[in-house]
């Protein structure tokens, strides 16, 4: 088995993996002209979303154009623009000669360190009563764009930062005291005798016989815990 | 034929009528229901009376300023509520706007009516600078709270409301002071306060609105007469108000008195956790201070950095204590508060 496993080419190492799902069917996007101009309508998507960075279209035509869009931007940043069929590549799917530049020159630059998808799809709510078209929009990641969705790390003021913000002081503010309270006993065990060992050694013997006597009580009080003795009604 | 119509109507009035005077003599003891039904009957029957004395209705202009575009209304006055408003423009600021701000000074509650011709803004919990929403949020998380543990612990256990104080959102948890008479030495287990948690989240699903009703001290006294210590708090609370009134909110079936604002529905909670129940020392009196910390919907938080939260609201809170009737706050607090 571990044989055959060796023998069997890697994937992964052939074809660039893909960061997003796909369906395991492609869809046909219904065109009289068959195949040919499903691939022409989906250059067109592929073009548009190279060039203006964010696009607005029907959700299956969005969720088809955006496979090969990832899939041309991870090849562009495998290969480099030396490689001969990626520059085919790029030329088949991009219909604008400046748009190859920016592929190499702005988006692999850009896309070379991210270890997530290139591209970001959402669902665009229905223009009601217009149009009951399911339509989405389609982005490139790091677009110079205001985001689409409420990125609630951006404004300090909003609730959950405030309280964040606050237990991040107090907990400061308890390092401190800690820190204060080591400085001061250092110096008291200095200025104490050797007595102040043993007075250690009692006190910890203490605590350890206080903490059993603690435990033995939580563990009386679980067993005492029926429902019945509960005020609160269960639900 | 007429007769015996008329006899028989007599005898079910007759009957009628013992069966209240029964009630009426079982009244020193009222079920908690009872009492539910009596505040409710009076809350029901001076919102009816306020609406019915507005007589010939007005009109009010209402400039509304703000996203997505201004824009000019003609509401009615006494009646429309900015919730009204948002109704008439997007169903985006219906289900967003929290609280409303009046000519830019005055904050306002969504369900409160408007009385003159204003501008109006509608705040959001993440607006650029949410901190009164985020402060009316507070008040109704504690608002919230009473009606959960009025309702939560069995019908054996009395529990009196006490107060909540000034709702401060750096502190990092909302309170509610309770008086647990028969409960002398209560602690929590962890499932007792998961219950709890699981109860708000309850309540907010329920997708109430928070009605807000201005009503004289009278009134007030006479609702809250099971309750010595909402009686002992509605005179001073009357002092304090420029208008001589006290004003009353209500989710549900339950009733409390607060200054006010609050935010307009109880669905605006999302995460909520009720996370310590200290027992308050006071002249043998059982205090209790339930504590608890939640986030608003649409706020979204990683379970470490809200355990980070939780675990900050399990201290005891440094807000004003139920016996103390100034605010007194902590002295860090104090800065804290000017800054918000």
């Amino acid at each position: 088995m571990n044989q055959f496993t060796n023998h069997q080419a890697d994937f992964n190492k052939l074809v660039s993996k893909l960061r997003i799902r796909i369906l395991p069917k492609y869809r046909k996007l219904s065109q009289p002209d068959g195949p040919e101009g499903r691939l022409r309508n989906l250059r067109q998507t592929v073009t548009a979303l190279i060039k203006y960075e964010r696009i607005e279209l029907s959700y299956s035509r969005a969720d088809e154009a955006r496979g090969y869009a990832e899939r041309l931007i991870s090849e562009a940043i495998r290969h480099g623009d030396v490689h001969k069929p990626t520059m085919e590549m790029a030329s088949y799917w991009l219909y604008e000669k400046q748009l190859v530049h920016k592929l190499f020159k702005v988006l692999v630059p850009r896309f070379s360190e991210y270890q997530m998808s290139y591209t970001a799809l959402f669902k665009a709510p229905l223009n009601f009563p217009t149009s009951l078209k399911s339509r989405s929009v389609l982005e490139l990641k790091g677009n110079p764009f205001p985001p689409l969705i409420f990125d609630g790390s951006r404004n300090k003021n909003l609730i959950h930062n405030i309280l964040l913000e606050e237990a991040y002081k107090e907990r400061k503010r308890q390092e401190y005291a800690e820190i204060v309270n080591k400085v001061s006993t250092s110096e008291k065990q200095k200025n104490l005798n050797n007595d102040f060992g043993k007075e250690s050694l009692s006190k910890a013997v203490q605590d350890v016989s206080e903490g059993e006597a603690l435990l033995k009580s939580v563990e009386i009080n679980l067993n005492e815990q029926c429902t019945e003795n509960l005020p609160l009604k269960l639900h | 034929m007429k007769e015996r119509l008329l006899n028989c109507a007599f005898k079910f009035l007759n009957s009628y009528f013992n069966s209240s005077k029964f009630a009426c003599r079982s009244c020193s003891t009222k079920s908690k229901d009872d009492i539910l039904k009596y505040q409710n009957d009076l809350f029901n029957a001076e919102k009816l009376r306020q609406k019915e004395n507005i007589g010939r209705i007005e009109k009010i202009r209402v400039k509304y300023v703000g996203h997505p575009k201004n824009l000019d209304l003609i509401m009615n006055k006494y009646i429309s509520t900015p919730f009204n408003c948002a109704q008439h423009m997007y169903e985006m600021l219906v289900r967003r706007s929290a609280l409303a701000l009046i000519n830019g000074e005055k904050y306002w509650d969504m369900h409160r009516p408007l009385d003159a011709d204003c501008e109006l803004q509608l705040l959001h919990f993440q607006d650029e600078y949410p901190a009164q929403v985020n402060k009316a949020y507070w008040r109704t998380c504690s608002f919230m709270l009473g009606s959960v543990l009025s309702n939560a612990f069995k019908e054996n256990i009395e529990i009196i409301l006490h107060s909540f104080p000034k709702p401060n959102v750096r502190s990092g948890s909302f309170v509610y002071d309770v008086v647990i008479p028969s409960l002398p030495n209560w602690k929590p287990s962890i499932d007792e306060l998961r219950i709890l948690s699981a109860e708000m989240i309850k309540l907010s699903s329920q997708n109430l609105i928070v009605e807000r009703l201005s009503v004289n001290e009278e009134l007030a006294c006479k609702i809250f007469e099971s309750n010595k210590y909402k009686l002992e708090q509605i005179p001073a609370m009357s002092d304090q108000s420029l208008d001589k009134n006290i004003v009353l909110y209500r989710i549900g079936k339950h009733i409390d008195v607060s200054r006010g604002p609050m935010v307009g529905n109880v669905s605006f909670l999302g995460r909520c956790t009720i996370t310590a129940v200290h027992k308050l020392e006071h002249n043998s009196e059982n205090f209790y201070r339930f504590q608890g910390v939640s986030l608003p919907k649409g706020i979204l938080l990683n379970h470490f950095a809200y355990s980070v939260l939780e675990k900050r609201a399990e201290k005891l809170n440094v807000g004003r204590l139920p016996w103390q009737y100034d605010d007194v706050f902590h002295p860090e607090l104090q800065t804290a508060e000017a800054t918000i």
